[in-house]
C-alpha cells in the first residue's frame, strides 16, 4: 500500500512517518504488488446503476464498454498487459456509489474508473476519485460537474453536458421572434436543461411565454397541458428524463397539441421512443451523443456497430450505451499512449488525446477536461419513413461543438 | 468457565451449566468482547469500506433500537436524524470552515434538536398516527434540505468537503487511509455502544421497557410517560445522528437519498433482520444486510430478489431476528 502511494506523488516526511507507522505487516503486504505492477492486468471499475429506473441503459452501458476492453485485449493489450472491467451496481444512489467507488479503489486497486449514470451519483464518485487522485471519466450528463467547484485534475467529462445539449438543440429548432413555452421535470437534470434552452432562446431572439416545473415521475400531466395550450406557443420544450418523457409526450399528443405547436426535447432516448411508438414521437426533435444511422456517414460508428452486432446477437448500440464504449476505449488508447497506467502521464495523455472511435473526432478541453464532440439533433421519424424497427430518427444536424457551444473556462470559474 | 463436561452421560444439566457460565461472563463482559470482534472486522469482510458502513449502518440500527425495540414506538422519520446528522457535520465544514471534531458535535447537536422538536410534535400520537407523524415530519426535513440547494447542494447532494487528515492531539492521522478510518469510526461507534448499553441497564432503561409493555401501568406507577417517551426519543435521535455525521466523514458526499423515506425503511429492516429488542440485534442485523447485498450484488444483477426472499424467510421462520434467535437457542 505504501509503495503504491508513493507511486502517484512524492511524499511529504509526515507521510514517510505514517507510512511507517502503518506497520511491516501491511508494507510486507504491499511489496508483491508493486513487484506485479508490470504485468498485471489494467483494471477499469465500472459503477452503474444495473437495478433500478435507468437498469437498461446502464446495461447498455456495460455492453459497450465489454467490447471495448475486448478488442483492445485481443489487439494485444499494453504490450501483453490485458485490460479488466469491473463492474459493480451503484443501485442509482450516490452514497452505493461512493462505497462501491471506495472498493474499487481500496481493495482491488483499480487504474481507473469509468461510470455512474446520474448527475448526482457522478458527483459523488467523483469526490471520491479526487481525493485520492484516481482516474474517472465520468459518462452521464451534468453542467455541474465542468464547474470549478467540482473540478479535479484527474476526471474527464466524456459525456455531452446540458448546456451543450441545449444550444445545439436550439440552435435547429428555434427561429427569431418565436414563442416557447417550457414544461421541466423539478429536479437538477429538468433545471440545468431548462436553464441552457433559455439561455440559447435569449441569444436567437425567441421569447419564453412560460415555464411550469412538474415533479419527478409526475404520471399525470393533464393539469398542465391545458396550460400550456393557453400560452400558445410555437415550441413546447419539455425537460425530462426516461418514463416521465414518453408520459409527458404521450399525454401532449392525447389534448391533440401537436397541432398548435413543436415538441422539442434536450434529449431524445433511443429506449423511450421504442418504449412508446412511433406514432407518440413522430416529428418531436431532440439532441443525442449518438445514434447508430451514424454510420451511413461517419466510418468509426460503422465499425463500433458492427462490432456491437457481432457481440451482441445483432442488437444496435444505443445512446447511453455509447457512452460505456467511447469513454473506455478512450481511457484505453490514452494508457496505450502514455504506456502505462501511471496516473500523471495517463493525464497528460488524455488532454491531449485526440480520438475518433464512434462518431467522429473528440478531444478533452484543457481547463474544464470536457469533451468536445458533436452533438446530434434527431427527428423522430413517421412510421411509414421507417425502414426498419430501429430506423427511429432522422439525423436533422451533426453540431461540431466547439468553444462556442460551451461555456467559457472563465464562466466556469477556471483562472485565464 | 471452570466447569467443564466431563461426562456426557452423568446428568443433562452439566453442558447446560457450562454454557450458562459462558454466556454469563461473556455478558459481564460484552463491551470489551465486542470491540475486540469489531477490531478485527476489516480483515473479514470483503473490503474496508463495507466495514465502516457496518459500523455506522450498525450505531444508525442500535439508536433506532432504543426507540423501536425498547420503548416499543415504530418511527418512520428516523432517516432524518441520520440525514440531519450527516448534512449538519458536512455543512459544517463546507460553509464554516469546522475542524471535523467540531463539526460532528454540531452534527449531533442538530440531531439532538431536530428530535428534540419532532419528538415534542409526534409523541402525543400512539400507533399508526405516531409512525405517520415521524414520516411526515421527516420529509419535511428532505423537501428543505432539496429545496436549500444553495445550502445543502439540493438534488446533487453535499459535496466538497474531503476530510483528508485528522488531528488526534498532535498525532496526525491519515484519514484517506482505509484502516486508518475504519478505527476512528470504530471508536465513535464503541462509545455510542457503551452509551446505550449504560442506558438500557439504567433505571431509566427499565422505565422505557416498562412503557412498551404496558403504557397504563407505567402510567399507574406514578411515571411520566410522555417525558420518558420524548427523552428516550431525543437520545435515540442523538445516536442517529452521530452516525450520519460519521458517514459524511466516511463518504465525503452527503447524498440526497440520506433523507430520504427510503432510509428510514433501511433501518427498520435492519433492526427486524437482526432482531429487535435485543442490544446487539441491530448491530448483527446491519451487518447481515450490508455483507448480504454487497456479496450478492456481485454475483447476480437480480440481488435484490434473494435479499427479498430471505427477508421474507426470517419473518416467516425467525421472528425473533438473527441475535434474538442465537439468544433464544440458550433458554430453552
Amino acid at each position: 500500500m505504501k509503495g503504491k502511494h508513493d507511486k502517484f506523488k512524492s511524499p511529504t516526511r509526515r507521510q514517510v512517518i505514517g507510512g511507517i507507522g502503518m506497520g511491516t505487516a501491511t508494507a510486507l503486504l504491499g511489496m508483491p504488488l508493486v513487484a506485479r505492477a508490470q504485468s498485471e492486468p489494467i483494471r477499469i471499475g465500472f459503477p452503474t446503476p444495473l437495478t433500478g429506473p435507468f437498469g437498461a441503459e446502464a446495461r447498455d452501458q456495460v455492453k459497450s464498454a465489454e467490447l471495448a476492453v475486448k478488442q483492445f485485449n485481443d489487439a494485444g493489450g499494453l504490450g501483453g498487459r490485458k485490460a479488466e472491467l469491473l463492474v459493480r451496481d451503484d443501485k442509482l444512489n450516490a452514497g452505493e456509489a461512493a462505497t462501491r467507488t471506495l472498493e474499487l479503489i481500496e481493495k482491488d486497486k483499480v487504474h481507473a474508473v469509468v461510470g455512474a449514470l446520474s448527475s448526482a451519483v457522478q458527483l459523488a464518485v467523483n469526490q471520491v476519485t479526487r481525493a485520492r487522485s484516481t482516474l474517472y471519466i465520468s459518462i452521464s450528463q451534468s453542467d455541474t460537474i465542468n464547474e470549478v467547484k467540482d473540478w479535479s485534475r484527474y476526471t474527464f467529462h466524456e459525456a455531452l453536458n446540458p448546456h451543450m445539449t441545449t444550444a445545439a438543440v436550439a440552435k435547429h429548432t428555434f427561429k427569431k421572434g418565436m414563442k416557447i413555452a417550457y414544461l421541466a421535470a423539478d429536479y437538477a437534470y429538468g433545471h440545468e436543461m431548462l436553464r441552457g434552452f433559455k439561455r440559447a432562446q435569449a441569444a436567437i431572439g425567441a421569447a419564453s411565454v412560460g415555464e411550469i416545473l412538474h415533479p419527478l415521475g409526475a404520471p399525470d400531466y393533464s393539469t398542465f397541458l391545458p396550460r400550456i395550450s393557453a400560452m400558445k406557443p410555437d415550441i413546447l420544450c419539455i425537460c425530462n428524463f426516461g418514463r416521465d418523457q414518453a408520459n409527458s409526450i404521450k399525454q401532449a399528443v392525447e389534448f391533440g397539441m401537436k397541432q398548435q405547436m413543436k415538441i422539442v426535447v434536450p434529449v431524445l432516448l433511443h429506449n423511450q421512443r421504442l418504449a412508446v411508438g412511433p406514432e407518440v414521437f413522430e416529428g418531436v426533435v431532440g439532441g443525442a451523443n449518438y445514434y447508430w444511422g451514424l454510420e451511413e456517414t461517419i466510418p468509426s460508428a460503422k465499425a463500433f456497430n458492427n462490432a456491437f452486432r457481432a457481440a451482441n446477437n445483432g442488437a444496435i448500440p444505443t445512446d447511453y450505451g455509447a457512452y460505456g464504449y467511447t469513454g473506455v476505449k478512450s481511457l484505453l488508447q490514452a494508457i496505450t499512449a502514455a504506456g502505462g497506467t501511471e496516473t500523471d502521464k495517463v493525464v497528460a495523455a488524455l488532454e491531449g488525446l485526440k480520438y475518433d472511435v464512434a462518431k467522429g473526432p473528440q478531444s478533452y478541453r484543457k481547463c474544464d477536461h470536457q469533451s468536445i464532440q458533436s452533438v446530434l439533433v434527431l427527428e423522430s421519424k413517421k412510421k411509414a419513413d421507417m425502414k426498419s424497427d430501429v430506423d427511429l430518427f432522422r439525423v436533422v444536424a451533426t453540431e461540431q461543438s466547439g468553444e462556442a457551444m460551451l461555456r467559457t473556462c472563465a464562466e466556469l470559474g477556471f483562472p485565464a | 468457565m471452570t466447569i467443564q463436561p466431563i461426562d456426557s452421560t452423568s446428568s443433562a444439566k452439566r453442558p447446560r451449566l457450562a454454557i450458562d457460565g459462558l454466556m454469563r461472563t461473556a455478558s459481564a463482559w460484552r463491551m470489551p468482547l465486542t470491540v475486540l470482534v469489531l477490531c478485527t472486522l476489516p480483515w473479514v469482510l470483503p473490503s474496508k469500506a463495507l466495514a465502516v458502513n457496518v459500523l455506522i449502518y450498525g450505531t444508525f440500527a442500535v439508536g433506532y433500537n432504543l426507540l423501536f425495540g425498547y420503548t416499543g414506538l415504530l418511527s418512520f422519520g428516523h432517516a432524518a436524524f441520520f440525514g440531519g446528522g450527516a448534512y449538519l457535520t458536512g455543512m459544517s465544514i463546507v460553509h464554516f470552515g469546522f475542524a471535523w471534531y467540531t463539526a460532528l458535535s454540531t452534527g449531533i447537536l442538530g440531531a439532538l434538536l431536530l428530535s428534540l422538536v419532532m419528538g415534542v410534535l409526534s409523541i402525543r400520537t400512539r400507533g399508526i398516527y405516531f409512525s405517520m407523524v415521524t414520516l411526515a415530519l421527516a420529509q419535511l426535513a428532505y423537501y428543505t434540505a432539496l429545496q436549500a440547494s444553495s445550502w445543502t447542494g439540493g438534488e446533487n447532494g453535499l459535496r466538497g468537503f474531503t476530510v483528508s487528515k485528522i488531528d488526534v492531539l498532535s498525532l496526525q492521522i491519515d484519514f484517506l487511509n482505509p484502516l486508518h478510518k475504519y478505527y476512528v469510526v470504530l471508536l465513535f461507534t464503541a462509545l455510542a455502544l457503551w452509551l446505550v448499553s449504560r442506558v438500557l441497564k439504567s433505571s431509566f432503561g427499565a422505565v422505557i421497557e416498562a412503557i412498551r409493555e404496558n403504557e397504563v401501568r407505567a402510567r399507574a406507577c406514578g411515571y411520566n410517560v410522555e417525558r420518558t417517551k420524548l427523552l428516550s426519543f431525543v437520545l435515540s435521535g442523538g445516536i442517529c445522528g452521530l452516525a450520519g455525521g460519521l458517514s459524511a466523514l466516511h463518504l465525503a458526499i452527503v447524498p440526497l437519498d440520506t433523507l430520504h423515506y427510503h432510509t428510514s425503511g433501511l433501518v427498520v429492516m435492519m433492526t427486524l433482520l437482526g432482531g429487535m429488542g435485543s442490544f446487539f440485534g441491530p448491530f448483527v442485523g446491519a451487518l447481515a444486510f450490508l455483507v448480504m447485498e454487497d456479496v450478492l450484488s456481485l454475483w447476480t444483477s437480480h440481488w435484490q430478489l434473494f435479499v427479498g426472499a430471505i427477508f421474507i424467510l426470517f419473518v416467516l421462520f425467525l421472528p425473533k431476528g438473527i441475535w434474538g434467535t442465537i439468544m433464544g437457542l440458550g433458554d430453552r
